[in-house]
């Protein structure tokens, strides 16, 4: 099955006139509702991939897979990925076999196409009898079963039954009544169940609080005038979206990148090609030219890669509907990394994404010169994971926190520092003084990294180390996407970031030494230093203006050894610009 | 007993004394005089004809904390942080809230990195010293700082809101090496656990506190030597006041003390009307605000971002909870690029204004609108002081707004007001419904220039029964600092499983608070106090924060405590687990110096009609207007009843009656109206 989608610039308009003021108030109640969904899962969830990471999406989407509205914040790469849980569903059960009341789970890859952790749980909508729409959550449970504690079970599960529970279209609630064996099994065979089954119960309430606002705005306004609206919205925001495209020049654009490995063949390169073909205010993203699937976790079906660079470039701060994506053509063939056939293991999937989305921005930095930064450190985050039993309370513990990393440079200014990655939103690290409280483990440190941007006229954002002491043994994850042989790329002339890195120092040891792995268990008062990666630089370091060079030596963003050898300025022992030295140094650099 | 308020705005100067002897009160405007602020009070005052040694109390709020910090006035801050979190600030949570933004900002720190020192000290989540402080470190932090001319000083290591002892230690060596400098311990501000936010609040103090504290000073003295010998307090987020000797070392409490004047003013207008759950709906000139009262209690947030979520400072101390959205009179109405019809954010403001103000002004807004539609009269704008061009608004909206959707102009200038109405709407439900109130058991207190123009609109939309429009609509601010309680609140994190609490040691620390906070108060009679724990299920983040009655925890009384957080819990999210875990994150403690009611003159009861003229006016129908009677307000006598359609004009507003509506004066002056078609 190749992705590829017609436009629909010319539906048959058989919809109910409407006037402006129905038209605009629709428009804004729409998502409102889904916002207000996420707020209250995000208040009453009990896991940090919820209230921290913000990994869940809500979404009111038709019973054709149409996506009505999802909320805005959170993880980007759910960007319009619930459509096809409602399709599958409509199959299975057909229109009649939904009733009010029915509560269904699913989290089964062969459609969802992501880790097993991303449970979805919906609800039919019925106005009058009718049904009109699904009220869905998609939330990251912190447990389900077999490998999947924490972030997930990580690249080197080789299936699904071994990466945890897989649950394909169920009716936890039916018509209103539990299905209590169902619950059971669930109960029975996840590690920390009133967690998760605390966040189904989350998930639920937003649902039924969705149901309850619609019911509102059908009352209000009617079947007719609602739906005439929502698809006057999708056709409106596709225009939207044709409009900025249409500014740039035809033509096709590529880039390439790659990450170390895929965590499980050491050593071999996963590549990541983009073909960017613009046409007339229409847009084509293959990803064709990507690594076909793997033996290992990377694996996905999604289009999220090609959606999220589509969004950030079209119209980064309005609401998600059907139509954003209208205008947009994804090609990803059956067998690609990011199309895998099941039951290909997918419990890594989305860590390639942000590489993915930033290969795609890449390429369309020609055409879009003043718009398009240097490449981010694309990682999701150095991921710091360490857990136990603490021996006194006999709890279990979880440290869990993501550190940002650099971002590149832009067309007009400096790159920020330490922020998570283009998919990751509204992601917040855990406060030192929060994840102690919690664990036994000592921060000792979470510190910029002097020289860790790509230098150039605007340098990178930098990256950071986030050291750690654990009080208690235990055991470190050091899972992450490397990206030595293609670290965060500089635009026009400017340099490289900072690769990511996991170090870990044992008692007794005098230095720190590069780890990677699973599971890796410590004695007392180890530390380690996860590293994340700085971004690139935009434009020929030397085209900086010294003083700026200077200010960064002065805020030990840039060492005075890396002015001069990166960017070509002398500064004196009092740290004021040598200007003479500095000019011959660059004329002699260039 | 003489009680004066001034407020200074953006624009104006606002003063409003009431003498509660004689029951009068005077009221004075002056433009505002950024240079020279303190001045320009002086001048209100002399302007008002009060004499200053006859004033027993001045209430002041002003925009100058939040002004010094947007404006990045502030001092030459320093930073003295635990040895490995020098970066914690600029790094802050490494979010990004606009998720499909490329060219995101963070937020800006105002301490540069270069001056920000560690220092060698280390205490334990357990609140055990794991290194202690190194005195030689502080004294080369302070040396560098001396250097680099640091005029403030901001000191936060981890935990100390566990154990202050540290900061205190470092603060004495501050204090001596650097004796000029401001200086701000952060478990002095806020003694809550997540170190980013306390920094951020005590940088933010440090910052903004030499230039702040010295203004409050100079005030003082200023005052003086005109002859005022009362009590001065200052305004607070947090809807109370302070002491100037407060308001110098926190000034960070009043950073967002601006809209809070008009939601006291709409709680105690509530409660004297037997309202005691009200919301305050205010529109101005650029942004509409809402909150919420309930039991007479406005709610307060526990913290707020200074310059938005997205890239804005975070400031973690109590303000009350409003939700901002960008329409007010000066709103424009514009079409995007798909043709869809817009209104706000962006806003004429004062200049070049609204098209019928004649400044100059190009873009239709929704006061435009409002002529086009009748319902401001042109003629009497202000009392008549200022003429609109009703030509040209109209003019403005059909060229705009009316040829491009080939709508008529009046149905345009329609469209405008309910695409505002709407959006408006939205922000009362976003401070009700959605914290689990339902809007129709509450009355809606508008106020604001453009408020009474639009609350019954609003009111239609979300069946909310009865609007309620005070006295003094656009000086309620002023009104509301007239009534505005001392208080002041504290927080302190204490993170224990509820089953396992220590009952005993917890009382102990709430006898310490009681005591520290108690000090800061100037009227200790009749003090009211508060006890608040955040308390959550294990494994959450977000708390509530549950009121408990002290008696309960002298008792070690657990299940009161309990039931108490899965009843409010049950509440704001419409399900519990009263068989799951809860554990305790923080306890708040509030004292509240009461003032005593203030009681306002009664109108006058009389005859004789207050109808000036009759008006064409739209109200839902476009094609149709409706001959409507223009009362005056000042005309009005306790008692009257007017019906919709009709208009109520006064100096600074006019109030908008529909068909079916119901008003009728109280005898304190207010107009009640019992809403048609809500």
């Amino acid at each position: 099955m190749a992705q590829a989608r017609k436009p629909q610039a010319n539906r048959p308009a058989k919809r109910k006139a409407l006037d402006p003021v129905t038209l605009e108030v629709i428009r804004n109640a729409l998502p409102a509702v889904a916002n207000e969904m996420a707020a209250d899962l995000q208040r009453t969830s009990y896991n940090m991939m919820i209230y921290e990471v913000r990994d869940f999406c809500t979404a009111l989407i038709d019973p054709d897979g149409k996506l009505v509205s999802q909320n805005v914040g959170g993880v980007s790469h759910f960007v319009a990925d619930l459509g096809v849980i409602i399709t599958d569903g409509m199959q299975r059960y057909g229109r009649k076999g939904f009733k009010p009341g029915d509560v269904i789970i699913t989290n089964h890859q062969a459609v969802a196409g992501q880790h097993l952790n991303n449970v979805v749980i919906y609800a039919p909508y019925f106005y009058k009898g009718e049904l009109l729409m699904f009220m869905m959550v998609r939330a990251h449970w912190i447990d389900i079963g077999g490998m999947s504690t924490g972030f997930g079970a990580g690249p080197t599960v080789a299936d699904p039954w071994l990466e945890g529970l897989q649950l394909d279209q169920l009716k936890i609630y039916e018509a209103g009544t539990l299905n209590d064996t169902l619950y059971r099994v669930l109960k029975d065979n996840i590690r920390f169940p009133e967690s998760s089954l605390g966040d189904m119960k989350s998930q639920m309430a937003a649902c039924r609080l969705a149901a309850k606002r619609m019911d509102e705005m059908f009352d209000k306004y009617g079947r007719e005038t609602i739906r005439s609206a929502i698809e006057t919205i999708f056709d409106e925001t596709e225009l939207k979206c044709r409009n900025v495209v249409s500014q740039l020049p035809d033509g096709v654009y590529e880039a390439e990148s790659a990450i170390d490995d895929d965590g499980v063949l050491k050593g071999e390169p996963v590549p990541i090609r983009a073909k960017v073909t613009i046409k007339k205010g229409e847009m084509t993203i293959d990803l064709s030219g990507c690594s076909a699937e793997r033996k290992s976790g990377v694996n996905s079906r999604t289009l999220a890669g090609a959606r999220v660079a589509y969004k950030a470039l079209t119209g980064p701060n309005d609401p998600v509907n059907e139509g954003s994506f209208r205008a947009l053509n994804v090609i990803i063939p059956e067998g690609n990394v990011m199309m895998a056939r099941y039951p290909a293991p997918m419990s890594s999937w989305s860590i390639m994404i942000p590489m993915v989305v930033d290969t795609i921005v890449k390429a369309l930095a020609k055409p879009m010169r003043d718009r398009v930064p240097a490449g981010h450190h694309g990682l999701l985050g150095g991921a710091v994971v360490f857990f136990g039993v603490h021996p006194k309370t006999k709890r279990r513990f979880v440290v869990q926190s993501i550190e940002g990393g650099g971002w590149g440079g832009r067309p007009y200014e400096d790159g920020e520092s330490a922020t998570v990655s283009v998919c990751q939103g509204d992601v917040r690290n855990g406060s030192i003084e929060g994840i102690e409280l919690k664990c036994p483990v000592l921060v000792e440190g979470r510190a910029l990294r002097t020289d860790s941007a790509g230098a150039g006229k605007y340098r990178g954002g930098l990256g950071l180390d986030m050291q750690v002491k654990n009080l208690v043994e235990g055991r470190w994850n050091f899972e992450q996407t490397r990206r030595t042989v293609c670290p965060p790329w500089g635009l026009w002339g400017g340099g490289d970031g900072d690769p990511s890195a996991y170090l870990l120092r044992l008692p007794g040891e005098n230095d720190f030494k590069m780890m990677v792995g699973a599971h890796i268990p410590v004695p007392l008062h180890a530390s380690a230093i996860v590293q994340t990666g700085g971004g690139g630089g935009w434009g020929n370091p030397h085209e900086r203006d010294p003083e700026k060079v200077r200010a960064d030596v002065l805020e030990e963003f840039v060492s005075r050894e890396a002015a001069r050898d990166k960017y070509g300025v002398v500064l004196r022992d009092d740290l004021t610009v040598d200007q003479a030295a500095t000019r011959q140094l660059r004329s002699q650099q260039r | 007993m003489l009680v004066v308020a001034i407020d200074i705005g953006g624009t104006f100067t606002d003063l409003l004394g009431f003498d509660s002897k004689a029951g009068t009160f005077v009221q004075a405007k002056s433009l505002t005089t950024p240079a020279q602020l303190v001045q320009g009070i002086i001048d209100c005052l002399r302007k008002s004809g009060i004499e200053a040694s006859a004033i027993d109390e001045l209430i002041h709020g002003s925009t100058i904390a939040i002004n010094t910090l947007i404006e990045r006035k502030g001092a030459n801050t320093g930073l003295i942080v635990t040895r490995g979190t020098r970066d914690v600030y600029i790094i802050g949570r490494g979010n990004r809230p606009e998720a499909y933004n490329l060219l995101f900002h963070r937020h800006r720190p105002l301490v540069p990195r270069r001056a920000t020192r560690e220092v060698d000290e280390r205490v334990l989540a357990s609140g055990e010293t794991y290194e202690p402080l190194r005195r030689a470190s502080v004294e080369d932090a302070c040396r560098a700082l001396k250097e680099q001319g640091v005029e403030a000083v901001a000191v936060c290591f981890l935990h100390s809101y566990l154990d202050p002892s540290h900061e205190q230690q470092a603060g004495d060596v501050v204090r001596k090496m650097l004796p000029d400098a401001y200086l701000s311990l952060s478990h002095d501000i806020l003694r809550e656990y997540r170190e980013f936010e306390r920094m951020s609040t005590t940088v933010v103090n440090a910052y903004i506190g030499p230039k702040v504290g010295g203004y409050v000073k100079s005030l003082k003295s200023s005052l003086g030597n005109i002859g005022f010998n009362g009590n001065l307090s200052i305004m607070r987020s947090n809807g109370g006041v302070m002491t100037p000797e407060v308001a110098t070392e926190r000034p960070v409490a009043m950073m967002e003390s601006g809209p809070v004047g008009g939601i006291i003013a709409s709680a105690q207008v509530g409660q004297a009307l037997g309202h005691t759950n009200v919301i305050s709906f205010d529109m101005g000139g650029t942004t509409a605000k809402a909150s919420l009262i309930k039991d007479g209690e406005p709610t307060l947030a526990p913290g707020y971002y200074v310059g938005g979520y997205a890239s804005g400072h975070p400031v973690m101390l109590p303000m009350i909870d409003v939700v901002e959205v960008g329409a007010g009179g000066g709103s424009i109405a514009w079409i995007d690029d798909i043709g869809a019809l817009k209104v706000g954010p962006q806003s004429a403001g004062a200049d070049p204004g609204p098209i019928c103000y004649r400044g100059g002004g190009g873009e239709p807004t929704i006061t435009d609108a409002n002529v086009v539609l009748g319902r401001l009269d042109p003629d009497n704008f202000l009392g008549g002081q200022m003429k609109l061009d009703a030509a040209g608004a109209a003019r403005g909206i059909a060229e705009k707004i009316a040829k491009p959707l080939k709508i008529e102009t009046v149905a345009a200038a329609q469209a405008i007001i309910e695409i505002a109405i709407a959006k408006m709407s939205l922000a009362v439900r976003e401070v009700s419904v959605q914290k689990g109130y339902d809007p129709r058991d509450f009355a809606l207190v508008a106020s604001g220039g453009a408020g009474p123009l639009h609350v019954i609109a609003i009111a239609r939309e979300l069946h909310i029964p009865t609007v309620i429009v005070p006295q003094f609509p656009s000086h309620f601010s002023a009104l509301g600092m007239l009534a505005a309680d001392e208080r002041h609140d504290f927080i302190r994190t204490y993170y224990s499983d509820l089953a396992s609490l220590d009952f005993g040691n917890l009382m102990k620390v709430y006898e310490e608070m009681r005591e520290g906070a108690r000090g800061s108060l100037r009227n200790t009679k009749n003090a009211e106090e508060r006890l608040q724990l955040d308390l959550r299920y294990v494994g959450q983040d977000f708390t509530l924060s549950v009121p408990v009655a002290v008696k309960d925890l002298r008792k070690g009384d657990r299940k009161a405590v309990r039931t108490a957080f899965d009843k409010l819990y049950e509440h704001r999210y419409a399900h519990s687990s009263p068989e799951d875990p809860v554990e305790m994150v923080n306890m708040r403690f509030s004292v509240i110096g009461k003032r005593p009611t203030l009681k306002f003159p009664r109108l006058a009861k009389g005859r004789g009609s207050a109808i000036s003229h009759h008006r064409d006016v739209y109200f839902t129908d476009a094609k149709k207007a409706l001959r409507s009677p223009v009362y005056q307000r000042a005309r009005l006598t306790a008692g009257t009843r007017v019906k919709g359609p009709a208009l109520i004009q006064e100096h600074g507003t006019t109030t908008v009656l529909f068909q079916k509506d119901v008003c009728t004066v109280a005898p304190s002056g207010e107009l009640i109206i019992k809403v048609g078609g809500a």
